[in-house]
C-alpha cells in the first residue's frame, strides 16, 4: 500500500488521512476509529486518532515508543509530555507547566500548592515565566539546531488510553542520542532527532 | 631523592645545582597544572557542598594518621625510574623524576594529605587559587631534595636524620589535617554569609545595606552606629547617605540618616527604583506599555531607555556606575541588559526561550542576575563586555529560588526564598 501523502504542515491532517483509511479498512476495527475520531474531534479540537490496537503498546523508554531515539529536553525530564500544540505538560497530572516546572493557569501564571497565584516575599504575584514548545524552542536552545520541525506522529495505547507520540525532525543526521538519525515519520529530508507524546485521554 | 641529587650522581656541584632547578621547576609546575585541572572540574562540577565533604575527608586522613583507622591509599608504590639517570639528558631526567613527584599518583604515598589537597582544590572550584595551593605541594617535594642537606654534605646522613624524625612528623600531620578540617567546614558559612533573616530586596552601597521585609518595612543597616528604618515602605535602592523606597504615594528619595526628603516621584505607577545619585531609574506604568525611566534628581533630565508591552515584565533595574541594568521576562523568552548611559549603547548580556533571567545588578564591569531553569536555579556573575558567565552558587531544588539581587565590588547579594512559605533570607557571597 502506497504510504499516504504527507502535506507539508500540521502533522494534524496526517493523522486524519491514516485514521480515515484504517476505519475504512475491512481488517481493521472501524468502529473504534470512528469512535476515536469523532471524540478526539469534540474533545481535542483538530488532531484525529488512528484506530489502534486495545492492548497496551510495547516502551523503549516511554509506553508507545517502540524505537529508540531519546525524549527531547523538557521541563521534567526524561519525559517530554506535550499538549497538542507543542507546549509542555506536567508529566503526571497533564497539567499545563511552564518552563520553570511550574503547574499555570490559564493565564500563564504560576500556581500555588492551593491552586492561587503564587505570591512572591513581597506578597505580590509572581510574574510570568516563559512557556515555550518544547520542538522549536527548547530543543533548539538546548541542542543549538534551528531547522527543528514537528512532523509525525503515530498513535499506541498506554495505559487505557489513546498516546499519540510525535517526531521533532531535522536535517541534522545525528539525533539526542548521539548516533545516527532515523527517517521515522519525517518527510522531506528530515529525521527524527527526539520524540515527544500527547495523551489524549480517549480510552482503548 | 635526595641521595639522588647529588654531586657525584650529578657529575659536579653545578650540575647538582642544575638538576635541583629542573627538578624543582617541573614539580611546582606539574602540581599547579593538577590544582588548575581540579580547581577547574570543581567549578564545572559546582561544587559546593564538596567542600563540607573535603572537610569529613580530612577528619578520616587525620584519624588514619593517627592510627584510629586503617585503610590502603590509592598510590603506585613505585620509585623513579632508575634507568632515566643513565640514559637520559640530566635536564630530562630530573624533570621527568620532578614532574613523576609533583602529579603525587606516580609514586609511593606515605600519608594521606596528598588526597586531602587534592579535595580541597576540588572543592575550591577556582583553578588559578587550587592551581596556587597545590603548587606548594610541588614546591614541597622540591625542598626536600635540598633542605635536608643544608648542615651536611652527605645525603645518607641527611635521611638518617629525617628517618629519625618520622613519629614527630606524623603527630604534626594529624594536627594539621584536623586543622584542615575544621578550616573547610567553617569555610561555607565564611564566604556565604547569611546577611538578613527575614528579609528581601537588598540594596548595597559601600558596606551599609537596606533591604525590606515582609512588616512592609525597609531597614537600613549600615557596618558601625545606628542605622535607620522606614516604615510603610519598600523595594529599597541605596547610594550613599541617600535612599530611595516606594512608598503609596509613589517614590521618595530621603537621606536614610536622617530621614529628610530630596526628591519625590508623586505617582502610584512608579515603582522599582534603582538609585546611583543624582540619576534615579524606576519602572512606569502607562495604560499601554511599561517604561524603564532615569532621571536626574539635580538637573531634571529623563531618558527612556527600555520599554515593554503591559503583558511582559520590566524587572527591578539596577544603576551603578553610570550603567543601568534590568530584565525583560515574556511568555517567550526572557533577557538580561546593560545599558552605558553616556553612550546609550545597549548590550544583551543573556537571553533564552527556555528559562528566566532576572533581577541583574551591575557595579563597575560586573553584572550579576538570576537565571532560574526547572529544578535548578543559579546566580551568575558575568562581564558587561561580554556574553561568557560563571556561576556563583546554586540551589537543587522545587521549593527553593533566588529573588532579587545586589553587588558591591567584592561581594553579591541575594534574596533566596521558599516558594512554599514565601518566608526569604538575604545571602551574601565572594564574587
Amino acid at each position: 500500500m502506497r504510504p499516504p501523502e504527507r502535506p507539508p504542515s500540521t502533522f494534524d491532517r496526517q493523522a486524519e488521512k491514516l485514521s480515515a483509511k484504517l476505519a475504512e479498512s475491512t481488517t481493521r476495527t472501524s468502529f473504534l476509529g470512528r469512535l476515536g475520531a469523532a471524540a478526539l474531534a469534540i474533545a481535542g479540537g483538530s488532531v484525529v486518532a488512528a484506530a489502534v490496537k486495545p492492548d497496551d503498546a510495547d516502551a523503549f523508554h516511554l509506553c508507545g515508543h517502540i524505537w529508540t531515539t531519546g525524549s527531547c529536553p523538557s521541563p521534567y525530564p526524561p519525559l517530554a509530555r506535550i499538549d497538542r500544540k507543542g507546549y509542555p505538560l506536567h508529566p503526571r497530572s497533564g497539567r499545563p507547566i511552564d518552563n520553570l516546572g511550574r503547574l499555570v493557569d490559564s493565564s500563564g501564571y504560576a500556581l500555588d500548592g492551593n491552586g492561587n497565584r503564587l505570591r512572591g516575599p513581597d506578597g505580590k504575584v509572581v510574574a510570568r515565566a516563559p512557556r515555550t514548545r518544547i520542538c522549536e524552542d527548547w530543543t533548539r536552545e538546548v541542542k543549538g539546531l534551528k531547522d527543528l520541525r514537528v512532523q509525525g506522529s503515530w498513535f499506541r495505547c498506554c495505559g487505557g488510553q489513546i498516546r499519540k507520540l510525535v517526531d521533532c525532525c531535522s536535517f541534522s543526521r545525528r539525533r539526542i542520542n548521539g548516533d545516527a538519525s532515523l527517517t521515522g515519520y519525517c518527510w522531506r529530508g528530515r529525521r527524527v532527532y527526539c520524540v515527544m507524546y500527547y495523551d489524549t485521554g480517549l480510552p482503548c | 631523592m635526595l641521595e639522588t641529587f647529588t654531586p657525584a650522581v650529578c657529575g659536579s656541584r653545578k650540575r647538582q645545582m642544575l638538576a635541583q632547578v629542573v627538578f624543582a621547576a617541573a614539580a611546582v609546575a606539574t602540581s599547579a597544572a593538577l590544582g588548575l585541572a581540579l580547581g577547574l572540574a570543581g567549578g564545572l562540577l559546582g561544587a559546593r557542598h564538596a567542600v563540607l565533604a573535603a572537610a569529613a575527608l580530612a577528619l578520616v586522613a587525620a584519624a588514619r594518621e593517627a592510627g584510629l583507622l586503617r585503610f590502603p591509599l590509592p598510590q603506585a608504590r613505585r620509585q623513579v625510574p632508575e634507568s632515566w639517570r643513565f640514559e637520559l639528558p640530566l635536564p630530562v631526567w630530573a624533570g621527568g623524576y620532578g614532574a613523576g613527584l609533583g602529579a603525587g599518583f606516580f609514586t609511593f604515598q606515605p600519608v594521606s594529605t596528598f588526597w586531602v589537597a587534592c579535595a580541597g582544590a576540588l572543592a575550591l572550584g577556582r583553578p588559578l587559587a587550587a592551581a596556587v595551593c597545590l603548587s606548594l605541594y610541588g614546591a614541597g617535594r622540591a625542598a626536600m631534595i635540598v633542605w635536608p642537606r643544608r648542615r651536611a654534605d652527605d645525603a645518607t646522613a641527611a635521611v638518617e636524620r629525617l628517618a629519625t624524625r618520622r613519629g614527630a612528623l606524623l603527630r604534626a600531620n594529624v594536627v594539621a589535617l584536623v586543622a584542615c578540617a575544621v578550616l573547610l567546614a567553617v569555610a561555607p558559612s565564611a564566604s556565604a554569609g547569611l546577611v538578613a533573616r527575614p528579609g528581601f530586596d537588598p540594596s548595597v552601597s559601600a558596606r551599609t545595606i537596606a533591604f525590606s521585609t515582609q512588616a512592609g518595612e525597609v531597614v537600613v543597616r549600615p557596618p558601625s552606629g545606628a542605622g535607620a528604618v522606614f516604615p510603610n515602605a519598600s523595594q529599597p535602592a541605596l547610594s550613599g547617605e541617600y535612599l530611595a523606597y516606594v512608598d503609596g504615594q509613589g517614590i521618595r528619595v530621603v537621606r536614610w540618616r536622617n530621614g529628610s526628603q530630596v526628591a519625590r516621584i508623586a505617582n502610584p505607577s512608579a515603582s522599582r527604583p534603582a538609585l546611583d545619585w543624582p540619576n534615579l531609574a524606576f519602572v512606569y506604568r502607562d495604560p499601554s506599555r511599561k517604561r524603564l525611566i532615569v532621571r536626574n534628581l539635580s538637573t531634571g533630565r529623563t531618558r527612556r531607555p527600555a520599554k515593554v508591552s503591559l503583558s511582559a515584565d520590566l524587572g527591578r533595574p539596577s544603576l551603578r556606575d553610570g550603567r543601568l541594568a534590568w530584565h525583560v521576562v515574556t511568555r517567550r523568552w526572557s533577557g538580561i541588559y546593560v545599558r552605558t548611559l553616556a553612550t546609550r549603547g545597549v548590550r544583551t548580556i543573556a537571553r533564552t526561550r527556555i528559562g528566566r533571567l532576572t533581577n541583574p545588578s551591575v557595579c563597575r564591569r560586573r553584572v550579576i542576575w538570576v537565571d532560574e531553569r526547572s529544578g535548578v536555579t543559579r546566580l551568575r556573575a558575568g562581564s558587561v563586555r561580554s556574553r561568557r558567565s560563571r556561576v556563583l552558587t546554586s540551589v537543587r531544588s522545587r521549593s527553593v529560588s533566588y529573588w532579587t539581587t545586589s553587588l558591591s565590588t567584592r561581594r553579591a547579594y541575594l534574596t533566596r526564598w521558599s516558594l512554599g512559605s514565601g518566608a526569604a533570607e538575604i545571602h551574601s557571597r565572594r564574587v
